[in-house]
């Protein structure tokens, strides 16, 4: 509670300083002091499920369990995308945790490669743990720092509600194609945590503009149902099918939903009054 | 998205067009280039390139759909989506929703200001205020639309279908098909693109873009006396000289629009079958072909585009007095596409192509062909029965169809009551009952 009170007192701060021009506002920016609370705990309770799940994940590795560890890495993973809107304030940690490939010189071959698709390559690619030890490592490590860092911090607002779009706009941009788990094909997990992430931060806000944006929200919430329904039918008992099972009529249907929702989820900073 | 009704309408441009084709008549004349008359003014290197055809508009409202027998302006695209919308109502939206923006896009002005606090809602990149620059936007469905949508697959037109490799063909899927088509074309490329981004902002739930191929047409100077020459594909060769006159409105009832009394349905009436073909030309194979083979492969002398032993494009070249193919080879491939015989009138089509340059190959060759489109009221006698006669053609050797699709365009929209796709939705049994586009 304490925490709260401090956290809450620090974000009014910012807000202030921000000085949105919000004369024709119906937000408040002490209005959005509870839902950033809210959301700063949510991210806690994943970041500690992300520490203690890659934990798991890398021993696995380090053991030279490749059965246990290609099982493990589409879960763990998950809790990454989930908080991606607030993992991503940090470039560096971002670039090593969750860089692809493409994003550097040599590509696989290259020593910047680093994370969870270095990993991912060697598991699936190479279906070996072999040399894999030191990813595990910096990886564990990467994960810890993140949490130190996102413990620290104080939450912009803008941040926090943008990220709803960011995730949509992750998803458009690289995640429909099946190119970002293209050793493992596992996007599906992927597409889930982004949108389960996209909706927490919207979930949030929608006390705030149920009211003077009725039709807004309800579009909003149709377009996740829709998003929900269609992954539905890809579930296992485990996860998500692979990538190849979603078929062109469905891709369709998620693409559609996606491109309307960050077509949508780009305005709700502005709705809440922030910049 | 609000409208701008209230817009003043922009003045068609004939005036303002001669004025401006009169003034750099009388620059060239006046042997005054274009470079010198830049740095003479004190222009600077960013200043954006000026044109005096931003206010060239083209009529949304008539019988027919623009962008068809329209003259075909400097710069095209042709995209194709899947699209979303199932339900009637939800086809009707779709509908609605492309005509309020083709309309606003081809007419030009200001879009809506918001708060600026909200993402604005036009891309800007033609600045605030929207210029028309000549745009036409032409809608089309593919056969899929038909058959994914129970309770329309029995108002499918009666030629329309998927399009199917031909011999020459090495089809991408991923350049291929798709449920509806726009061809957007204008003065320039920016103008199409502002276009499709606008459309693409607008309509993110009723359809997703699968591909898209833009191209261009070489630029000519005004010629003195005022006639025309069709512009050159990358062969280098006039493409177009045997086109039928698209400003005969008799001929184009008879070869592009489908009329009644035929076999197809009375919704269709007014509309045309659209062939767009992505064909990829070897470019560095062709330059390095001697001149009088390429002649020989094309049919038409490469500087004048006359026919052999003519001086003109235009002339008709006489082949019923050249049966052994000693004046034009027999399998030239415009003797094969067109052998002028009172038969070859049932296969004419009307041309509507644009040039495209993509890029580098893998083997380090450049990307480029042609943007094929083509316009007929029965898509069998037309494009299908023409490009049947080129297989085989010397021509292949030189090219390859790589991507494109079959689509039927609807018919026009006849005015602000009416709408896009209205005759085909009234045809299938649903009544348009939102007025709200």
């Amino acid at each position: 509670m304490k925490f709260r009170a401090y956290l809450a007192a620090s974000i009014v701060a910012i807000i202030a300083a921000a000085a949105p021009r919000t004369a024709n506002a119906e937000v408040s920016p002490l209005d959005l002091v509870g839902p950033i609370a809210e959301y700063k705990i949510f991210i806690g309770e994943n970041l500690e499920k992300l520490v203690s799940e890659t934990k798991a994940f890398t021993d696995a590795v380090k053991a030279g369990d490749l059965e246990k560890a290609k099982k493990l890495y589409a879960p763990t993973r998950m809790n990454y995308e989930i908080v991606e809107p607030v993992a991503e304030l940090f470039s560096d940690l971002d670039g090593s945790i969750d860089s692809r490939a493409d994003d550097h010189e040599q590509k696989e071959k290259d020593p910047g490669f680093t994370g969870f698709h270095r990993l991912e390559y060697g598991l699936f690619s190479q279906n070996s743990t072999e040399g894999l030890a030191e990813f595990a490592d910096k990886l564990q490590a990467d994960v810890v720092e993140l949490h130190k860092r996102i413990t620290d911090l104080t939450f912009p607002p803008e941040k926090v509600f943008g990220g709803a779009a960011a995730l949509m706009e992750e998803v458009a941009a690289t995640k429909i194609s099946g190119e970002e788990d293209r050793y493992s094909h596992t996007d599906l997990w992927d597409f889930k945590a982004n949108f389960d992430g996209s909706r927490k931060i919207f979930e949030l806000a929608r006390p705030l503009i149920e009211k003077s944006d009725g039709a807004f929200v309800t579009k909003v919430a149709g377009n996740f149902d829709t998003v929900d329904k269609t992954l539905s039918k890809y579930k296992t008992a485990e996860g998500y099918e692979l990538y190849d099972k979603l078929t062109d009529d469905d891709r369709s249907v998620l693409a559609a939903a996606v491109n309307t929702l960050a077509e949508d989820l780009s305005t709700l900073r502005g709705k809440l009054g922030l910049n | 998205m609000t409208k701008d009704r209230d817009n003043k309408p922009f003045m068609t441009s004939r005036r303002g067009l001669l004025l401006g084709a009169g003034a750099a008549g009388s620059a060239l004349a006046a042997g005054i280039t274009a470079s010198q008359a830049a740095s003479s003014h004190g222009e600077q290197v960013t200043d954006a390139p000026v044109s005096d055809k931003m206010l060239e508009q083209q009529p949304f409202h008539g019988q027919y759909q623009s962008g068809i027998v329209t003259p075909r302006p400097a710069a095209g695209m042709v995209a194709s989506f899947r699209v979303l919308a199932s339900k009637p109502e939800e086809v009707e939206r779709l509908f609605r929703s492309l005509t309020e923006r083709i309309a606003f896009l081809m007419k030009g002005g200001t879009p809506p200001a918001l708060d600026d606090k909200l993402p604005p809602a036009d891309s800007g990149i033609l600045g605030p205020v929207v210029l028309p620059d000549n745009l036409t936007i032409t809608v089309s469905l593919g056969a899929s639309f038909f058959e994914q949508r129970e309770w329309l697959s029995p108002h499918k037109p009666a030629r329309l279908s998927r399009m199917k490799a031909f011999k020459n063909d090495a089809l991408d899927q991923s350049l291929c098909h798709g449920d509806l088509s726009l061809q957007i074309s204008s003065n320039t490329p920016d103008t199409n693109i502002h276009a499709l981004r606008d459309i693409l902002k607008n309509l993110p739930d009723l359809m997703v873009l699968r591909w898209k191929q833009e191209g261009s047409v070489p630029v000519l100077p005004r010629s003195p006396d005022g006639t025309h020459q069709s512009a050159r594909n990358f062969l280098g060769f006039r493409d177009g000289s045997a086109n039928p006159d698209a400003g005969d409105a008799g001929l184009m009832q008879r070869i592009v629009w489908v009329q009644d009394g035929g076999d197809e349905p009375a919704w269709a009436r007014n509309g045309s079958y659209q062939a767009v073909r992505i064909i990829r030309n070897f470019v560095e194979r062709w330059d390095r072909t001697p001149l009088g083979e390429q002649e020989r492969i094309i049919g038409r002398l490469k500087p004048s585009g006359a026919p052999f032993g003519g001086r003109t494009e235009t002339e008709v070249p006489d082949y019923a007095k050249d049966p052994d193919g000693t004046v034009t080879p027999l399998d030239a491939h415009i003797r094969l596409a067109n052998d002028r015989s009172k038969a070859a009138d049932a296969h004419l089509i009307l041309r509507r192509p644009f040039n495209y340059s993509n890029g580098v190959s893998k083997s380090g060759q450049l990307e480029q062909g042609l943007l094929f489109i083509c316009y007929q009221a029965d898509l069998e006698k037309g494009f299908i029965a023409v490009q049947n006669k080129l297989n085989g053609e010397p021509l292949e050797e030189y090219i390859k169809p790589i991507g494109g699709g079959f689509f039927f365009t609807l018919p026009g929209v006849t005015g602000a009551d009416d709408f896009l796709g209205r005759p085909l939705l009234e045809a299938a049994g649903h009544t348009p009952t939102n007025t709200k586009s």
